[in-house]
């Protein structure tokens, strides 16, 4: 409840305070919203699994994010900066869907 | 210890090798972090009370989550018209150069036409001026101001033999004036006595008993060399009043006049080609 509660602050602080991002870090936003996404919906499996973690979680979320943004910095610096961030982004995206259908199981027992 | 040894060292753990399973399949089937797992069995299920400091932890990343999703959210909203408006900005560019590139292609054509009439101008101009140029020449030969050759007579004229003893035996002035005349009217172009060129502006008259031609004293024989039809001019010099006097001279006091004729004449051009008063008068 608590974690709702602080994911909703969250999205409303980001948009009424409208925080500028630095300039450098711009094009590594989204990718790393996605990558959130990521951690954030293995945490919410794994809550549902009753085997969340508080720590794990925030190091997971934390690296997540980490590592996306250096990948696609990495590739910006060698010149396949897109075709990185395409790549991070499929597996990203394959790992949430199987995550959100495991919730989904979990969910409807289906 | 690696996570890998970790895996092995659980029993009961699926361990999933990269090196055994496709890539693809193992991003598909390992999609949970092991680590959920691998705490929660050192936990032992037992339900240790979660301490405040993670739960703290938890709250910060999901606020900082929220505030990523938010901000992108915004960011992208807000690119939006920019990117649209720089796209617009893009196509006004493309045309207003599509623009240029077509006025500068007719600006080319209108030069290339203009180059075309200007060419055909500088080619007329320069066949008039080579017409010019014939006339000129035409017209230095027939002023005697350029020296002339072609084919000709030469007509050689001396004193009578005993001139001191007959009156009427020495060459006069007025003699070769009607001579030249004569020449003239039978269709000379071009005429030298002893080498000196008539022209417009030539005199022939005595001084102190000799002739001058071109205020040059000469003495006899007189060498007239003309240019014209050497098939005709000694016949339709005999038909002038000049060549007739010229037959009478010949005839009543032994004064020579021999008439040759030549395939190639040189004759030398007036060297005086130039007016010292007279100016051509311009009319517009």
């Amino acid at each position: 409840m608590i974690a709702v509660f602080g994911l909703l602050l969250g999205i409303l602080a980001g948009l009424l305070l409208e925080p500028t991002v630095p300039e450098v870090l711009q094009p590594y936003l989204p990718i790393a919203v996605v990558a959130a996404l990521d951690a954030v919906f293995g945490g919410l499996r794994a809550f549902l699994d009753d085997i969340f973690d508080d720590k794990v979680f925030v190091v997971s979320f934390v690296s997540n994010v980490l590592i996306a943004a250096v990948i696609v910095y990495l590739g910006d610096q060698l010149g396949v900066g897109g075709q990185l961030s395409t790549g991070v982004i499929v597996v990203l995206g394959i790992r949430i869907f199987s995550n959100v259908a495991a919730i989904r199981r979990h969910l409807f027992h289906a | 210890m690696s996570v890998r040894e970790k895996m092995a060292s659980r029993p009961g753990t699926r361990t999933t090798d990269p090196a055994y399973v496709g890539l693809l399949s193992q991003v598909m089937t390992n999609t949970l972090d092991e680590d959920y797992r691998a705490v929660a069995e050192r936990r032992g299920r037992a339900d240790q009370p979660r301490s405040s400091e993670t739960r703290v932890g938890l709250i910060v990343v999901l606020i900082l989550f929220g505030v990523m999703v938010g901000v992108s959210a915004l960011q992208t909203e807000q690119d939006r018209p920019r990117a649209r408006a720089e796209r617009a900005a893009l196509i006004e560019q493309i045309n207003q150069r599509q623009a240029r590139y077509d006025d500068l292609r007719d600006v080319i054509s209108g030069l290339s036409r203009q180059v075309t009439g200007l060419q055909s101008t500088v080619a007329a101009e320069v066949d008039s001026n080579g017409a010019l140029t014939n006339r000129l020449d035409m017209l230095a030969v027939e002023a005697g101001t350029s020296a002339a050759t072609g084919p000709g007579i030469t007509v050689t004229v001396d004193d009578a033999p005993e001139a001191s003893a007959t009156v009427g035996g020495t060459i006069l002035d007025t003699d070769l004036r009607q001579l030249v005349n004569g020449l003239w009217r039978a269709g000379a172009e071009a005429i030298a006595i002893d080498g000196h060129r008539l022209s417009t502006l030539t005199s022939i008259r005595s001084a102190s008993q000799a002739i001058t031609v071109n205020y040059r004293s000469l003495s006899p024989p007189y060498v007239v060399t003309v240019i014209g039809d050497p098939g005709s001019l000694p016949a339709r010099l005999l038909e002038t009043a000049g060549g007739r006097t010229w037959q009478g001279l010949q005839a009543n006091f032994g004064i020579t006049f021999d008439i040759a004729m030549s395939d190639k004449l040189n004759l030398p051009a007036d060297p005086r080609d130039r007016l010292l008063y007279a100016r051509p008068e311009r009319q517009r």
